[in-house]
């Protein structure tokens, strides 16, 4: 890899989500003569493995024009994502950003944890990058879009609804805080950091929106209609929440499904759909391609690529806090011109079922 | 660990050592070997003269670990035929007798030197005292061929990309599926037969290591080199993945 690739329009920085990910992908490069390697035996290497290219992307546009990127593996330890690995997981981010500079890409995505690693220090990877983005302006747009989708499916009328927002002074919880500030009854805000939650608060009641905030979901969630649980949780519990609330599990890993109970009526969000398609050289999608749907992609990998097919080569989402609804508007149409929109309702166990 | 000015090391710590300078010593034996007989293939007189320094370089590393070893009274055992060092010195051998310069180089400065350096610096850090510093400062020599080789590479690389980097892959499966069984948590091809009793790697923690975070650190290494000799990601990572594990 001593030249930059000719014609690299994008480039994503991304990992696994599980040891179970992790196998399949592993398994998916070897021979097929070769044994299968367990989970244990691919520990003893995989996360010591330095980031790289390890596959090409192309993706179409409903207009018929291609874009082709690379995916970058950081190969962070998924056991490993707490905030004490913070400082190595951060290293492994800049190397990978290093490496698609090193490839010429021309924008790079942040998928995934990989842009958690870095919030609140963002910045540092302008250092290494040409150009990035987050993709969170795409991932909250595609929560919210996909809110107000099913709550009209199943007959929620939004303006009477309270909406809890889990992770709500985040990145992207806060992007969807602003979004249905003026549109809903009222709004439930729950959050780990209680100062930056207060200053929310103050300022949304500045603006008179009916708003409440308690530092653990258990008390507002009984009260919310509609749930957007935005924050990378894994002890998170929802039981008490209404039959039939609304859902969406935006977090990193998605992990709700037993936490919201069966009553709940959950949905993978912030992804979304490219109707061109697109299709991985070496084609390892029998090991990472896990959606109950095709063509599914996670928004903040999608960003980039839409960034991509306009040719608007610059930092666009860059950090917490930045997110305005205009912003939301504007990628969410610069998408759907592209033919990429909100992906089909699913959760872990598949399609939901037409209503 | 200091195992010289510490007469009441224990069985354990000793015969981890024993082990550990075992490998040592046969490792460097094996790279002094491996560049003796290269020096032979070559026709270039400079080479030919650098093949020699080369050899002799391991030479003193390995001298150094014996008379470390004699010191500290550590049970030393070298065996050059066993299944890993004995193979890995086969394959060398199959291709410094097709007198190539370039596979040769491949097997003994990237693949051999980024476990030696890697190795050698956990192990040093590990060990401290007198023992440590000789198995840093090999390992910084080491690391000097290690980049040497890297130089020479390249430049074969930029001449015929794809026909080095095929050459490449078959040397790779050739030798580095000799280490990744060596240096498997348990080993895939039996006993090493350098070790003076059982495996050593379920006895490593007796000096504050790990064999899995040994075993990864050189892999990381390795696939680092690759990376600076210019071998596309999405090419080593195929071939790691198709190691044994």
């Amino acid at each position: 890899m001593d030249s930059a690739a000719a014609g690299l329009d994008f480039a994503v920085i991304g990992h696994q989500d599980s040891w179970q990910s992790i196998a399949a992908f592993v398994n998916s490069m070897r021979r097929p003569d070769q044994e299968k390697l367990s989970a244990a035996q691919i520990k003893t290497s995989y996360p010591f493995i330095p980031p790289r290219d390890v596959f090409r992307v192309k993706v179409k546009s409903a207009d018929g024009t291609e874009i082709n990127g690379v995916y970058i593996e950081t190969f962070i330890d998924p056991d490993k994502l707490e905030a004490g690995f913070a400082r190595a997981n951060m290293q492994k981010v800049m190397r990978a950003a290093a490496w698609a500079k090193k490839m010429g890409a021309r924008i790079v995505a942040l998928g995934g944890f990989t842009s958690i690693v870095l919030e609140g220090n963002v910045d540092a990877v302008t250092t290494v990058a040409a150009n990035f983005t987050t993709g969170n302006t795409l991932t909250a747009v595609y929560i919210a879009k996909a809110l107000e989708k099913a709550a009209v499916q199943h007959g929620i009328d939004l303006q009477k609804a309270n909406l809890l927002v889990i992770g709500a002074t985040g990145d992207i919880g806060s992007a969807c805080v602003h979004y249905f500030k003026n549109k809903t009854a009222g709004l439930l805000l729950c959050a780990r950091n209680q100062q930056r939650l207060a200053q929310l608060y103050d300022a949304l009641k500045k603006e008179e929106v009916e708003v409440r905030y308690a530092a653990t979901p258990g008390e507002l969630v009984p009260f919310a209609d509609i749930i957007i649980c935005a924050a990378s949780s894994s002890g998170l519990q929802l039981i008490n929440c209404r039959k039939k609330a609304l859902v969406c599990d935006a977090g990193y890993p998605k992990n709700l499904e037993k936490a919201a109970g069966n009553g709940a009526m959950l949905f993978h969000g912030g992804m979304g759909q490219v109707s061109g398609g697109f299709a991985f050289d070496p084609d390892y999608s029998a090991g990472i391609y896990r959606y109950a749907a095709p063509s599914v992609i996670h928004g903040c990998i999608l960003e980039a690529m839409v960034l991509a097919f306009e040719k608007r080569f610059e930092n666009y989402s860059t950090g917490k806090g930045m997110i305005t609804t205009e912003k939301m508007e504007e990628i969410y149409g610069l998408g759907q011109k592209h033919g990429i929109d909100i992906a089909p309702f699913y959760n872990a166990k598949g399609l939901w079922q037409p209503h | 660990m200091e195992a010289v000015k510490n007469p009441a090391m224990s069985m354990e710590t000793f015969n981890v050592c024993s082990d550990i300078f075992s490998q040592a010593i046969t490792g460097e034996l094996i790279g002094m070997s491996n560049f003796a007989s290269l020096a032979e293939t070559i026709d270039d007189p400079h080479e030919k003269m650098e093949a020699v320094e080369h050899a002799n370089s391991e030479r003193m590393h390995a001298e150094g670990f014996m008379q470390y070893a004699k010191k500290a009274k550590l049970s030393i055992n070298v065996n050059m035929t066993g299944p890993y060092w004995g193979n890995v010195r086969k394959q060398f051998l199959s291709y410094a007798g097709q007198q190539d310069f370039i596979a040769c180089l491949i097997i003994q400065e990237v693949m051999l030197e980024s476990f030696a350096v890697s190795m050698y610096t956990d192990v040093g850090n590990a060990m401290g005292g007198e023992a440590g510093r000789l198995f840093l400062a090999i390992a910084e020599e080491e690391k000097e061929h290690l980049e040497h080789s890297s130089d020479l590479l390249r430049a074969a690389l930029k001449k015929d990309p794809a026909a080095f980097i095929s050459k490449f892959e078959t040397i790779h499966f050739n030798c580095m599926t000799i280490l990744a069984e060596f240096t498997a948590t348990t080993d895939l091809k039996g006993h090493c037969g350098v070790c003076n009793g059982e495996c050593m790697k379920g006895s490593l923690h007796h000096i504050g290591l790990d064999v899995t975070e040994m075993r990864g650190n050189a892999l990381a290494l390795y696939a680092q080199a690759l990376d600076n000799i210019g071998i596309p990601g999405e090419k080593s990572i195929v071939w790691i993945a198709q190691l044994p594990a």
